[in-house]
């Protein structure tokens, strides 16, 4: 027995070359689009022959449905779709070759050509990959290994497995996007190869710089605006002799600097005041509340409650105000300005402080400014406004999304919701009233549902 | 969170931890958390009333709770021991007190509870429907987190 080990070693030790050493690597060897793989056959739970799975709408390509495999449901993908190799025609009714793979967290199966055989052999004998191999990015190979007179490609299972997770999150914001910007998607991220319009080549890097640049995020709500702007900044920047591209974050400034709305970062005029005020809605009792999230340094909050003390004469007014800027809204509660700087509207509010001018005790104390993250919970009652003047379009479409369902849920029905000069409310449920170039949204009772387009 | 809460309990949270330890103290960036978060080990909490409903908790891992306890005790804490709780659990108190000692001359009316000092692993606080103003404070002793819930009495 002993001796027995000592020759085995002996062996090994003497001629290596001659494949007698441990053999402890084992793998499932199928063909992709006629080349031989390998993957680990810890990972593989079982082999199985498939023929129905059931679609999952809106998932992504290489995802071809889900599969009850004896009461546990588990996606299937298809690595022929995954690695953009050849894939011949499914015959329906036809059962596929399916390797169920068990990575940390998940089952799933996986569609392949063929499955082939078990091969054992030594793991010191799967040589890293040449990135020549490059049907399959380099990162997802374990190695290649030479067996008989094949070469096997092995797969690194988590790490294929590990990107398709981190892909599939991503997929339900695209589910989420509404319509116009999903056809966008299509139009802007269609395979190379099929046509493609310059205009809509342009908006889809112009979405991808504002993003990038100033987390300015294009969806239904400011796409009009946007489409319109891309025209005005070829004209300006072929003027200029420059391409329509925005190379640094100045240049996306510039692009957006007309989409912000009057008065940003400043006490309100009287022509701009006037318009919101025409959008004011009746109110009953002795109190008006409203909400006005993202009030930066609290300009935009002074001048609407300055408004609403003037337009609801005689009620209580409760505004509260809030933004994530800590140093913004630091300053608000305290904020001067000089004498020049004071319009008509708040001409009533303000008086003599230490340093310039600051508003009388009444207009603050109907203030509250909160440093507050709208995403977190909102404790606050129900509020007769909101005033939510460019903010939405700086959150991804989901958030935009909770935030308008936030908006609805705190409105009461017949309060108005303002939003900023280039931003239209995409959803059904409110009635669009416009005056000047302010627009409102007045929230409809739940059980009506009514769109703009039915009203008009 | 009200803006004009937030200065006096940086403040007093700076001026007490260097007269008591006297030593530097610095201080991260501000943020907001969430309803609920894991807490490191050693939590004391206050609690407030009056014109506002909410808490302060001080959470610091133990290693840096029994550190600031030897410290304001002028001897070597072997474990953390009921003077150390104690000690802790002062702190909270002092630096909540100077806290709204300053908010009543700004004109807000607050009371405190006496401080609860809580320990254990694996911990969580949540208070529903409370965002926290998280102040990080880093000592020589360790990670200090000053987690101010405050909410208006609606």
């Amino acid at each position: 027995m002993c001796a027995a080990v000592t020759e085995v070693q002996d062996q090994s030790s003497h001629r290596p070359e001659e494949g007698r050493e441990k053999i402890d690597f084992k793998m499932i060897t199928f063909s992709l689009g006629g080349r031989e793989y390998g993957i680990d056959i810890m990972k593989v739970k079982e082999i199985s022959k498939i023929d129905r799975f059931t679609y999952v709408p809106n998932g992504s390509p290489f995802l071809r449905g889900v599969y009850n495999l004896r009461g546990e449901i588990i996606p299937i993908i298809d690595f022929r779709i995954m690695f953009h190799l050849p894939l011949k025609p499914i015959e329906a009714g036809k059962a596929e070759d399916v390797l169920i793979l068990n990575t940390e967290d998940q089952v799933m199966g996986v569609i392949v050509d063929s499955i082939d055989k078990v091969i054992g052999v030594s793991s010191q004998r799967v040589k890293p990959a040449h990135p020549l191999f490059h049907d399959i990015n380099v990162q997802y190979l374990k190695g290649i290994v030479e067996y008989g007179s094949s070469l096997y490609i092995v797969l690194d299972v988590d790490r294929v497995l590990g990107v398709t997770e981190e892909r599939l999150p991503e997929q339900p914001a695209t589910v989420e996007a509404p319509a116009a910007v999903a056809e966008l998607e299509a139009t802007v991220y269609a395979p190379a190869g099929e046509e493609q319009s310059a205009g809509s080549l342009e908006l889809g890097f112009i979405r991808d710089t504002l993003a990038a640049f100033r987390s300015f995020v294009l969806s239904d709500l400011n796409l009009g605006w946007v489409k319109g702007r891309l025209g005005e900044w070829r004209d300006l920047r072929s003027s200029e002799g420059r391409g329509v591209q925005l190379a640094e974050p100045s240049e996306a400034d510039d692009f957006l600097e007309s989409f912000y709305s009057p008065y940003t970062g400043e006490l309100w005029g009287e022509t701009y005041a006037g318009e919101i005020e025409g959008l004011l809605p009746e109110v009953s009792g002795g109190t008006l509340s409203a909400w006005n999230p993202g009030c930066g340094k609290g300009y935009e909050s002074y001048s609407f409650a300055a408004l609403l003390a003037r337009h609801y004469h005689g009620k209580r007014i409760k505004v509260w105000a809030n933004d994530n800027d800590l140093l913004g809204i630091s300053m608000a509660p305290t904020l001067t300005f000089h004498e020049e700087a004071i319009p008509p509207l708040l001409a009533p509010f303000v008086t003599k402080a230490r340093n310039g001018f600051g508003f009388k005790q009444e207009l603050k104390d109907s203030i509250l400014f909160e440093y507050h993250d709208i995403l977190h919970p909102n404790p606050f009652p129900e509020v007769d406004l909101v005033l939510a003047r460019d903010i939405l379009s700086f959150f991804s479409p989901a958030q935009q999304q909770t935030l308008v369902d936030l908006f609805r849920s705190k409105l009461r029905v017949g309060g108005i919701l303002i939003l900023g000069s280039n931003e239209r409310m995409p959803e059904s449920g409110w009635r669009e009233i416009r005056n000047g170039g302010v627009y409102g949204y007045e929230r409809l009772a739940d059980e009506e549902p009514l769109n703009k387009e039915q009203v008009t | 969170m009200r803006v004009e809460y937030i200065n006096p309990f940086v403040e007093a949270t700076f001026s007490i931890l260097k007269e008591v330890l006297n030593t530097k103290v610095e201080r991260g960036e501000l943020y907001l958390k969430p309803t609920s978060h894991p807490v490191l080990g050693v939590a004391a909490i206050v609690g407030l009333a009056g014109d506002v409903e909410g808490r302060v908790l001080f959470d610091m891992a133990r290693e840096t709770a029994i550190a600031i306890a030897s410290i304001m005790n002028g001897e070597e804490l072997k474990d953390f021991d009921e003077l150390g709780k104690a000690t802790i659990a002062e702190l909270a108190n002092m630096i909540t007190a100077q806290a709204v000692t300053k908010l009543h001359d700004l004109g807000f009316r607050f009371d405190l509870t006496p401080p609860a000092l809580i320990t254990g692993i694996n911990m969580e606080v949540s208070s529903p429907n409370v965002e926290a103003l998280i102040v990080p404070v880093t000592l020589p002793q360790g990670k200090l987190e000053i987690n101010v819930a405050i909410r208006e009495r609606a």
